[in-house]
């Protein structure tokens, strides 16, 4: 055991260590997926794991990395999953109606996300004219801007009040698709900040005015990440249309923005692997408080989400708490727990190191 | 990391307490019936009454010896009328060992259960999923009337108004971003005689508060239809009782059911005429409607009593008669039928002149998933004396 | 003709988007926090004057009565927000105040459901009815009321921050609060008193959404919050005749987005495309201060 949590210490494979963990999770699921050993329940469960990943990951880009606060973020996902949607529908229809055609998906991935990051130069452009909270507000516009659109154009062609009937591509697969582009984002994203332009990036949200002295091109680089991100905002609308059987364009609210924001801003700023975890242990929590809290309990479910919430950021953040947090947090409790076992703080402090970066 | 940590923790802490108050509700030799619907959020005035109405038939079926013996069981989950929820609640209910279904309480979430049902041939007979689009005949089924149809019979009756001359400046009220409402209109204005000139407004969800500029706009009206639900409808005739025209009728669909209880005493203020055309109507003061409107009011009291909870009431009676019908056929079911056989049992049954009477309509019969029985043209309140 | 009314509803609604922008716009200037839950305030205001309307008897009374619970009940559980959600994060990263803040709106939202039902109510007695006719356009009284209260409390919290001296440590708070602590002045009570004006006018607000009609459910503040918000942004954040303004913008162009049946189901995108068009002019928002930033 010891010898294998030192293995996994070395430098390089430490920095590929989020790699393995989910291209490990994706081979099991996959396996287990294909013998029949997982419950519909937790197919759709990856499946939504899956794009709240790609989701988190890619706002956090622009919350975490550039330091913008962004309040669309599912516009841009509205816009990937309509026009994604419509093209694999039309697709399928084309090529005799096989929901499950590779051809299909990969095609309506690449034709959503591009559009979505159309969409993100568009509002890229004011970024660069508006800060802070002025930014937050033009991005929500968009969201519901996009939102109403969508579902005031002509039935026949967004579907209108009814919906958008995509594609539903077999729940076997879907979540191993998800997975492999939640590895490609990561792939993209990680190497990015690992770059000298994700060393700019980061130097814009440090201090806007001296990286422009510094001759770093703050617009270029701006731009370039909304689009990126929006990118891979595109490529999830795309999966969760092909997750859902009809788009309701009333989904795409900026309640389902914010949802993602608290993913990332849970995760910890500017952390990759925090807003991965954050989100697939958001998505897990909610479904569980679905499928659980039924009949009369339903109205408990916002009802405990939310306490979860506030206790959680206010333990993690409140200034007044620091000597509490290092007093009582999860290291310590393992510590006590396991005494004896140093191998719980390897571990813990083998990931902390990962998450910085 | 210890962020980390410790939201793992805090899920797992919910998800143990979660199961444990879950756990309770184990027991083995039922009848499952699964149902999703709007439990919490906007819409859950509407999740709520067929929650509580599905579940007193259960209760009242299983005071008089249930199925044959067995007991019926009603799993409601949430789906916070959002339709990417759906998944996950046919997944859990699927894996409970749900039967049979009520399928969805609201028309979007219903399309997507359609779609998995279908799959797997689980039989559901909604009581309110109105959208032309969710019966099929083969395994889903409606209480209520379809929206498209209810757009055609109301553009026929303004139109025969038209023609006696009774009709006077048409106005229509609807709402632009819910399906209902525009699958409604839009069949009404397909279907409406086109010499007449109708006056449209509309809303959304996110101005549902003031109906001002609306009435203002509607204020000459004679004839103001309605096809939405009967909250903002509720909203718009208070708003509008001085500024809309004494002598105007106020006309809608079965969304209007429901509309007394929520005006109250504030009904006496209104001057004008409210009519409707429904299945149900919770001021009905005879027969099986009247039975159900006194026990659901025992027990819950009027604020969700409408014909949401009426057509859920019907349906789990509807499916139990279906079903004690099967059984005195010779059929076998019990708690541990097959839902897919099931399916193809009950479908047999709808599809083979089935009649049911209840709260919500009498000599009920289904052709092609959609139910056949009388729309019953409700005055909920006459036109003030002049 | 017609045209002069649908301004005038218009009016009506935007003076009420206005009073809410004024309490959010104070908010963010002072506290520099996007406070999410400051709609379900309202909606809290509403359930206040629900069950006071139950409980009091008379009528005139009543109304009086629910005006003052509604405002009692949300300056104590804005202020016990700020104190219990808000405060404790004072110091730490504004995206940490604003998820608190989207937790405490769906808390609110939650707690109200449990408490009062899913049904929505309608509370007749807090109506105002009735119009004057000038000449063939109708106005109706609740615009009158609700332009005159806008009017009043705008001037009134203008003169209270120009010449008290709370008012003067709020701005001096705004511009820097090192600076003012350094200066002796005590910015956690300046800071709760600015909750406690907020929300003292999202109780009033609930009063005339109310008194317009509005029936009452757990959202009745979301979206008109949302709007408040996008009027505070229009109008330039951290003023208040800019609240006031963009209040009455967006509520003139969301009546006339409804009186024309083609353009009506898009106006939500109407109302923030507007948004978007003006920051695009003025990234300040109408009335705002650009400031440019020093080195």
């Amino acid at each position: 055991m010891n010898a294998v949590l030192e293995f996994f210490k070395k430098p390089f494979l430490r920095k590929y260590t989020n790699y393995i963990v989910v291209a490990l999770f994706t081979v099991i699921f996959a396996i287990l997926s294909l013998t029949g050993g997982l419950k519909m329940g937790t197919q759709f469960l990856l499946e939504q794991i899956g794009i709240a990943v790609l989701l988190a990951v890619s706002l956090g880009m622009v919350v975490g990395f550039l330091g913008e606060l962004s309040l669309g973020h599912a516009g841009f996902m509205c816009v990937g999953a309509y026009v994604g949607g419509k093209l694999s529908s039309l697709l399928v229809g084309a090529m005799g109606g096989n929901e499950d055609s590779i051809v299909a998906l990969l095609l309506a991935l690449l034709v959503g996300g591009l559009v979505a990051a159309v969409f993100g130069i568009i509002i890229g452009l004011p970024a660069l004219r508006l800060r802070g909270d002025y930014l937050a507000i033009v991005t929500l516009a968009f969201g519901e801007i996009v939102r109403s659109v969508f579902m005031n154009m002509p039935e026949r062609l967004f579907g209108g009040t009814t919906g958008l009937e995509t594609p539903r591509f077999d729940r076997k697969y879907l979540f191993v698709f998800a997975f492999l582009l939640v590895l490609a984002c990561l792939a993209v994203t990680q190497n990015l900040m690992r770059s000298k332009h994700g060393r700019a990036i980061v130097s814009i949200k440090d201090n806007e005015i001296a990286a422009r002295a510094t001759g770093i091109d703050v617009t270029k680089y701006k731009l370039f990440v909304f689009t990126i991100s929006s990118f891979f905002a595109g490529i999830a609308g795309v999966l969760y249309s092909y997750s859902n059987v009809r788009l309701q364009s009333v989904n795409f609210d900026y309640n389902y923005s914010t949802e993602i924001l608290v993913m990332v801003v849970l995760g910890g700023m500017g952390s990759i692997n925090g807003s991965m975890i954050a989100a697939a242990l958001i998505t897990f929590l909610n479904v569980k408080l679905q499928t659980m809290l039924t009949g009369n309990l339903a109205v408990l479910q916002k009802l405990f989400y939310a306490i979860i919430l506030i206790l959680i950021v206010i333990y993690k953040n409140a200034p007044g708490l620091k000597g509490f947090r290092e007093k009582y947090n999860l290291k310590a409790l393992f510590d006590k727990l396991f005494k004896k076992k140093p191998v719980a703080e390897d571990m813990a402090d083998g990931k902390e190191g990962d998450d910085a970066e | 990391m210890k962020r980390i940590l410790a939201l793992v923790l805090a899920v797992l802490m919910i998800a143990g307490c979660c199961a444990a108050l879950s756990s309770c509700s184990k027991t083995t030799k039922t009848i499952k019936i699964g149902l999703s619907g709007p439990l919490t959020g906007g819409a859950a005035v509407y999740g709520q009454a067929v929650k509580n109405a599905a579940q007193m038939a259960v209760d009242e079926i299983n005071a008089a010896g249930g199925l044959n013996g067995i007991p019926l069981e009603l799993k409601a989950l949430d789906d916070v009328h959002d339709s990417s929820k759906i998944a996950t609640n046919y997944a859990e209910l699927m894996d409970w060992g749900m039967q049979v279904s009520l399928g969805c309480v609201t028309s979007a979430p219903c399309l997507e259960f359609l779609k998995y049902a279908k799959d797997d041939s689980v039989f559901f007979l909604t009581p309110s999923a109105s959208n032309d689009g969710v019966p099929n005949g083969e395994n889903s089924y409606q209480m209520c009337f379809a929206d498209g149809n209810q757009g055609k019979v109301a553009a026929d009756y303004v139109n025969s108004l038209y023609t006696a001359g009774n009709l006077g400046k048409l106005g229509i009220f609807y709402k632009s971003d819910d399906n209902y409402s525009k699958g409604i209109y839009d069949q009404f204005v397909a279907n409406l005689n086109s010499a007449i000139d109708e006056k449209v407004m509309s809303f959304t969800d996110a101005n549902a508060t003031d109906f001002t500029t609306q009435i203002g706009a509607l204020a000459e009206c004679d004839f103001i239809f309605m096809p939405i639900y009967y909250e903002p409808a509720a909203q718009f005739m208070i708003q509008g009782k001085d500024t809309i025209r004494d002598t105007a009728v106020y006309y809608g669909c079965d969304g209007f059911d429901g509309l007394e209880g929520q005006l109250g005493d504030d009904m006496d203020e209104i001057d004008q005429a409210i009519s409707m055309l429904s299945h149900f109507n919770s001021k009905a003061t005879e027969g099986k409607a009247k039975e159900f409107i006194d026990k659901y009011t025992a027990k819950h009291g009027t604020d969700t009593l409408n014909q949401f909870g009426a057509a859920a009431y019907d349906c789990i009676y509807a499916l139990h008669k279906a079903m004690t019908e099967l059984i005195a056929e010779g059929k076998e079911i019990d708690h541990k039928t097959d839902a897919a056989d099931l399916c193809e049992m009950l479908k047999g049954k709808f599809n083979g002149g089935f009649t049911y009477s209840g709260a919500t309509g009498s000599n009920m019969k289904w052709e092609g998933g959609f139910v056949n029985k009388g729309a019953i043209a409700y005055e909920i309140k006459a036109r003030a004396a002049a | 003709m017609n045209f002069l009314s649908v301004l005038i509803s218009g009016l009506g609604a935007g003076a009420t988007y206005a009073i809410i922008a004024i309490g959010y716009t104070m908010v963010y200037g002072i506290a520099k926090m996007l406070n999410f839950a400051h709609g379900d305030i309202i909606m809290v205001g509403g359930y206040a004057m629900f069950v006071t309307l139950a409980l009091v008897g008379h009528p005139v009374a009543a109304v009086a009565a629910a005006i003052l619970a509604a405002v009692l009940v949300c300056v104590l559980m804005g202020v016990s927000v700020e104190r219990f959600a808000y405060k404790p994060l004072r110091g730490a990263s504004p995206l940490a105040v604003l998820i608190t803040a989207i937790g405490v709106s769906y808390l609110l939202q939650s707690l109200a459901q449990i408490i009062f039902g899913s049904a929505s109510k309608m509370l007749s007695g807090l109506q105002i009815a009735g119009h004057v006719m000038l000449g063939t356009l109708r106005i109706n009284y609740v615009t009158l009321v609700t332009l005159a209260v806008t009017v009043v409390l705008m001037v009134a919290l203008t003169l209270f921050i120009k010449y008290s001296k709370t008012g003067r440590a709020m701005v001096a708070v705004s511009e820097d609060r090192d600076a003012a602590l350094l200066m002796g002045i005590n910015t956690n009570a300046i800071i709760a008193i600015t909750f406690a004006i907020g929300s003292a006018l999202a109780a009033i607000a609930a009063y005339l959404m109310l008194a317009k009609g509005a029936s009452l459910a757990n959202t009745l503040g979301a979206m008109p919050g949302i709007k408040a918000f996008t009027a505070a942004v229009i109008g330039g954040i951290g003023s208040l005749p800019g609240a006031v303004l963009g209040g009455i913008l967006l509520g003139v162009v969301e009546s006339l987005s409804y009186s024309i049946p083609a353009l009506a189901p898009f106006t939500d995108a109407v109302e923030f495309g507007i948004l978007i068009v003006i920051l695009l002019v003025k990234p300040a928002g109408l009335l705002g201060k650009a400031r440019r930033e020093k080195v």
